[in-house]
């Protein structure tokens, strides 16, 4: 229970470093940029590792992260589209295409009878290629839009906030801590499915109606996270094995170890995105570039 | 006094029936076998009485009521399943394993109570794995795997207990192990199902067996009267010898080796 403790601290830490540290000098309005960085960091980081372990939870499937279920990608290709439309990026977009494709995997999965578990992973891989294609298609058919739909696909916490979108970014982070308690409500259902469906059903768990929640309120939380941040990779993957790792495999400690871990890493990687080159570049190529070594070490140990 | 009444139950995977017309009860303390050849549609009928499937047509009533009326979580505390095989993902501690039988009594969010432990407490004597209670469940052997598993039933605290096949993997000593425990169990006044494939196991331990084949009932009653060479050869397609038990009025199955 303590390893809490210095994970906390790290945390701290994570956020005091990215305020100070990068290339331009400490002035107040530097400050204010930085400050919401670190909340967005947060943010997306928290929620992608939380929400990763909640589905590998839910699927017994070490693999699985929060883009296989094809919201990430109805977000990256909603969003695509507002780009080829209006020429930015405009959250609205990728939130409904994240909604639209949720509801089609969805749709697909419940078509005809069985698990509904199994059939709404396959229907989100096989859903998050054919986005992957349309967003292909639309970066050929863009032109100097290509770029922003670049940093739309591997992610970007270079939102500012202002008195323009204050509100609506506290009322998106409001309504993820709301959506997030909800689903820590099931943090004995994550344990003891990882025994199997049988007994989860022996137990008194309805497996189809909990697939859905989970289903329904991850997809939710992940096209929040990816209309705001774009599409963040390793972070929902390998954040709950390292949560795991050390704070074992009970989800009432490791779904919010997960959480803080994820929101440090990804403040980390974002620091590193800032200041190792003259231009920034994307966190998401950030986060994999330093998180595979990491997890391979401590997978080691 | 029935706990179980299954009555007239239909299942069918897609278009194929697996439970035609299956209709038996279980008195309350009675130890009843489920026996049959593969695919006779055994462990389909678990599943049922547990509410992992849903019959097609037909009724079940579980202390009379029926089992659609009565909530998941009740149910598992009246009825605890243990499934022939269980893969553990997540590597707990057997302890936070049989803790989570007690599931069916904790709304979300609640922290386990007392009684919650001393259940636990109880469950771990009972099955013989509190000196294990500390060690990862993944480092025991299937045998110690699996009276944990029985542990987990048992501190659902149920009325009722449902087994598929709980010793077909185990070694001589575990299977041992397993059906004394269900029989002690059974002697204190738990209602026990169990599905077997061991004919000699169910025949020595079972009060009633109830022998399925092709998704129907072939025949039920006591070992005595049911297991006998004309069945078993109608139903297993095998030639068999049966021999009393030595210590037990029980029939005993033993194979005939060809030209011998």
């Amino acid at each position: 229970m303590n390893k809490f403790v210095p994970v906390i601290l790290i945390f701290l830490l994570a956020i005091f470093v990215s305020i100070m540290v990068g290339p331009a000098q400490l002035t107040s309005e530097i400050i204010q940029l930085r400050l919401s960085r670190v909340i967005l960091g947060i943010f997306a980081g928290g929620i992608l590792a939380f929400c990763g372990g909640v589905l590998q939870g839910l699927f017994g499937n070490p693999l699985v992260e929060p883009y296989t279920l094809g919201s990430a990608s109805g977000a990256a290709l909603g969003g695509s589209i507002g780009i080829l439309l209006f020429g930015t990026i405009s959250p609205l977009f990728a939130f409904f295409g994240s909604l639209g494709i949720g509801f089609f995997v969805f749709t697909v999965a419940r078509i005809e009878g069985g698990l509904l578990r199994d059939r709404l992973i396959l229907a989100g891989v096989v859903m998050s290629f054919l986005c992957s294609s349309l967003v292909m298609i639309i970066m050929v058919m863009g032109g100097r839009e290509l770029y922003e739909i670049l940093y739309l696909l591997m992610g970007y916490l270079g939102i500012i906030i202002n008195a323009e979108n204050r509100l609506f970014i506290i009322l998106m982070i409001v309504l993820s801590v709301v959506l997030m308690l909800f689903l820590y409500r099931y943090h004995r259902e994550l344990d003891i499915i990882s025994q199997g469906l049988e007994t989860a059903a022996g137990l008194g768990i309805d497996i189809q109606k909990f697939s859905v929640i989970i289903f329904l309120i991850t997809s939710l939380l992940i096209g929040l996270t990816v209309s705001l941040v774009g599409a963040i990779g390793f972070v929902g993957l390998v954040i709950p094995h390292i949560s795991k790792l050390l704070f074992g495999p009970k989800h009432l400690y490791n779904l919010p170890a997960s959480f803080i871990l994820g929101a440090t890493f990804l403040l980390l990687a974002d620091t590193v995105s800032r200041i190792i080159t003259v231009y920034e570049l994307p966190v998401g190529v950030v986060t994999s570039l330093i998180g595979v070594p990491f997890f391979i070490y401590l997978y080691r140990k | 006094m029935e706990t179980i009444k299954v009555k007239n139950i239909h299942f069918s995977y897609d278009t194929k029936d697996v439970i035609k017309n299956v209709s038996f009860s279980l008195k309350q303390g009675e130890f009843l076998g489920i026996i049959g050849p593969n695919g006779a549609g055994k462990s389909t009928i678990l599943r049922i009485l547990c509410g992992i499937l849903k019959p097609k047509t037909g009724e079940i009533i579980i202390f009379d009521k029926d089992i659609n009326d009565i909530n998941k979580k009740i149910l598992a505390q009246k009825i605890a399943f243990v499934p022939q095989e269980t893969h553990f993902a997540l590597n707990f501690p057997v302890e936070e394993i049989v803790l989570m039988g007690r599931f069916p009594y904790l709304r979300a969010f609640q922290r386990e109570r007392k009684k919650d432990f001393q259940a636990t407490e109880h469950a771990l004597m009972y099955a013989n794995v509190s000196q294990f209670r500390e060690r990862p469940i993944n480092s025991l052997s299937s045998g110690e795997r699996q009276r944990v598993v029985l542990a987990r039933a048992l501190a659902q605290e149920p009325e009722i207990l449902l087994l598929d096949e709980p010793t077909s993997h185990l070694d001589l000593h575990h299977q041992y192990a397993i059906m004394e425990l269900l029989k002690k169990l059974n002697a204190e006044g738990m209602s026990i199902i169990i599905i077997n494939h061991d004919l000699n196991l169910a025949s020595l331990y079972c009060q009633r067996l109830v022998l399925m084949h092709e998704g129907c009932i072939y025949s039920k009653g006591t070992p005595q009267s049911l297991i006998n060479e004309k069945i078993l050869n109608t139903v297993y397609k095998t030639e068999v010898k049966i021999i009393k038990h030595p210590y037990k009025d029980v029939p005993q199955i033993f194979f005939h080796p060809k030209g011998e």
